[in-house]
């Protein structure tokens, strides 16, 4: 897989506590799993937690925070966050081999829309059956649709949009019907 | 200097790359197949991109991948080693359209010289002497034979499209060549889309003595001396070394000089080597010329001191060659370590390697991608080590290639270490007294080393 850089915060708040809340708003609003930065010496990552399968709450619920933030120079500190707001809820998921996932053919940029401010081909709960476009993969300024080559549900959207993906990488969960 | 290289190749070449943009503080992407993923190059990258399932075709071939592999990681270079799309003009020429500088010459270099009978008409107008053959491709019997006659007999049929040993039939006598001429045609067709075929004398007991050439981009063209690749396999080489045995000054001052004239002759631009056919009365004539850096390089490196990766990346990012001389001291030899059964005709043999051991000291130097749990993949070449070893003479040169040998230990596969051990020990090759039917009647023994 491609390494991330990390970012760094260029007013150097790493301590400020505002900010750490921005960071948890951050982490529920998205996809991702978890948000590491490090800047000069001292390190804070945030991750959600792993199990937890929370109901959906209303989209942009203020995230309380959970516990104490510490930070110590040099050493990653886990900040629990609640699983909590818009972020796509997998509740139970579904017998395994019902489950498909769809990769990559080729390598390039992962875009959800036919264009910038168009809607997106599918989302989560979206229904797809053989020939349905899914993505565009864009690669060398073509771009390439990417169709279902199953029929059933979208469970998960794995990747974000703009995200450079290579061969073979998983973009979707279906689940099959 | 570039920023970002990414390295469109894999296995030993790929990892030299790696190493040398390292020292220059270039950052790396590594592409690879998925038979690749645990590939030594992939763990030093900085960066790798999975470009495909393990066929060449469908992986290190595929260019569309390729580039766009280096878009999303913003390389701003490719370098392509050797073989795979290392002289591909249609791959160099889409770098350059893509905005990536391609490490290597342009387009149009590589097609001059990729064309076999277009690379000879270069050089024989640039006054570099050529193996008398057929002026073009040859077609209709009758003709074909008219000037199969006129260059007598023995001669060979070479595919237009071939080139690093296949693609070639020898002909001894008059009968033979309609036969053989339809055979080779046909073998043209099928293996490079191209039916198109031309003549050549048949030069007797030639020695493959090539020339490592460099050009920059400011119309600048110098040669490093010559490498003697003489012991082969069905054309593939597996020793080579530098200087030449039968090599003297003189003869290595005329021989660069013509390298330099032919290249000169389309502006040369980056690593190259042109090879040459010696014969016995040690007249030397053009065969082909490699557009790229090949397999064999570190010999040069060795007795003339100067790392050529390192060369071809700053002669891309626009620097001038260097204006010293180029000085040749010592002697250096190279064996090709393949995944291969000498004991049962050079039968690959892929698998996983148990026990790796190479071998060191002052003037030992292996260039690998394996180690002790690599799978080696059936899937490309079976080349998994080149053993280099320098030492002020000849002689020298063999004896501490004869020990690095005796400690090379690769368990789990087979490979032609045994091989290699008994050309050192052989008289003609110790003599310097061969050519390149050496392997011909070279017979492997076989058992304990």
């Amino acid at each position: 897989m491609l390494s991330s850089q990390p970012s760094s915060d260029k007013r150097g708040a790493l301590m400020d506590l505002a900010y750490v809340k921005k960071l948890l708003k951050l982490l529920s609003e998205s996809d991702a799993d978890e948000i590491e930065i490090e800047e000069e010496g001292k390190r804070i990552r945030v991750a959600k937690h792993p199990a937890a399968a929370q109901p959906a709450g209303p989209s942009g619920a203020q995230i309380p925070l959970n516990g104490t933030v510490m930070m110590m120079a040099g050493t990653p500190t886990a900040v629990p966050a609640p699983a909590a707001g818009p972020a796509p809820a997998v509740v139970e998921p579904p017998p395994a081999q019902n489950l498909h996932e769809i990769r990559s053919p080729i390598v390039g940029t992962f875009y959800r829309a036919p264009a910038p401010d168009a809607a997106p081909f599918v989302q989560q709960g979206s229904p797809v059956e053989p020939g349905s476009v899914l993505c565009i993969v864009e690669a060398m300024k073509l771009m390439n649709e990417i169709e279902s080559d199953v029929t059933g549900t979208i469970i998960k959207v794995l990747v974000e949009n703009g995200q450079p993906v290579e061969y073979d990488q998983p973009l979707f969960l279906v689940e099959k019907s | 200097m570039f920023k970002k290289v990414l390295i469109a190749n894999r296995g030993e070449i790929a990892l030299r790359i790696i190493r040398v943009c390292r020292q220059f503080g270039i950052k790396t992407v590594a592409v690879y197949s998925q038979a690749d993923r645990d590939s030594l190059h992939v763990r030093f990258a900085d960066e790798a991109v999975c470009i495909g399932p393990p066929p060449s075709r469908e992986s290190y071939l595929k260019i569309p991948r390729i580039i766009a592999a280096a878009e999303i990681t913003g390389a701003d270079a490719i370098h392509p080693g050797y073989g795979f799309l290392a002289e591909n003009a249609d791959f160099a020429e889409i770098c350059t359209t893509s905005g990536i500088k391609f490490i290597g010459p342009t387009p149009e270099m590589i097609s001059a010289m990729g064309d076999k009978v277009v690379a000879k008409e270069t050089m024989k107008k640039a006054g570099v002497p050529i193996v008398p053959g057929s002026e073009g491709v040859v077609k209709e019997h009758e003709k074909a034979l008219e000037i199969g006659r006129a260059i007598g007999f023995p001669l060979i049929i070479k595919a237009v499209a071939g080139g690093g040993g296949r693609g070639m039939r020898i002909v001894r006598e008059e009968g033979e060549f309609d036969g053989s001429l339809k055979t080779a045609q046909h073998e043209a067709e099928q293996g490079f889309g191209n039916p198109d075929v031309y003549l050549e004398k048949y030069i007797v007991e030639p020695r493959h003595v090539e020339v490592q050439v460099f050009g920059d981009q400011h119309g600048n063209v110098i040669h490093f001396g010559e490498r003697d690749c003489s012991v082969q396999r069905r054309h593939q080489k597996l020793v080579e070394e530098s200087p030449s045995p039968i090599v003297d000054d003189e003869l290595r001052g005329i021989m660069g000089d013509a390298a330099i004239k032919g290249c000169k002759a389309v502006n040369y631009e980056n690593a190259g080597t042109v090879e040459f056919l010696v014969d016995k009365e040690r007249n030397f004539y053009f065969m082909e010329m490699n557009t790229r850096i090949q397999v064999e390089h570190p010999v040069t490196e060795q007795v003339t001191g100067h790392d050529l990766i390192k060369l071809q990346l700053r002669v891309a990012a626009g620097e001038r060659l260097p204006k010293k001389k180029i000085v040749q001291r010592g002697h250096a030899i190279e064996c090709r370590i393949n995944a291969e059964d000498p004991a049962n005709n050079f039968r690959p043999s892929p698998g996983r390697i148990t026990d790796f051991h190479m071998p060191g000291g002052f003037g030992v130097r292996v260039d690998t991608h394996a180690y002790a749990g690599y799978e080696v993949p059936s899937y490309y070449d079976s080349l998994i080590a080149k053993l280099v070893v320098f030492a002020q003479t000849r002689e020298g040169a063999i004896n501490k290639m004869s020990g690095a040998l005796e400690e090379f230990v690769v368990e789990g596969i087979k490979t032609t270490i045994p091989f290699h051990r008994e050309v050192m020990r052989n008289e003609n090759f110790r003599s310097g007294k061969f050519d390149t039917g050496f392997l011909d009647t070279f017979e492997y023994e076989g058992g304990e080393g």
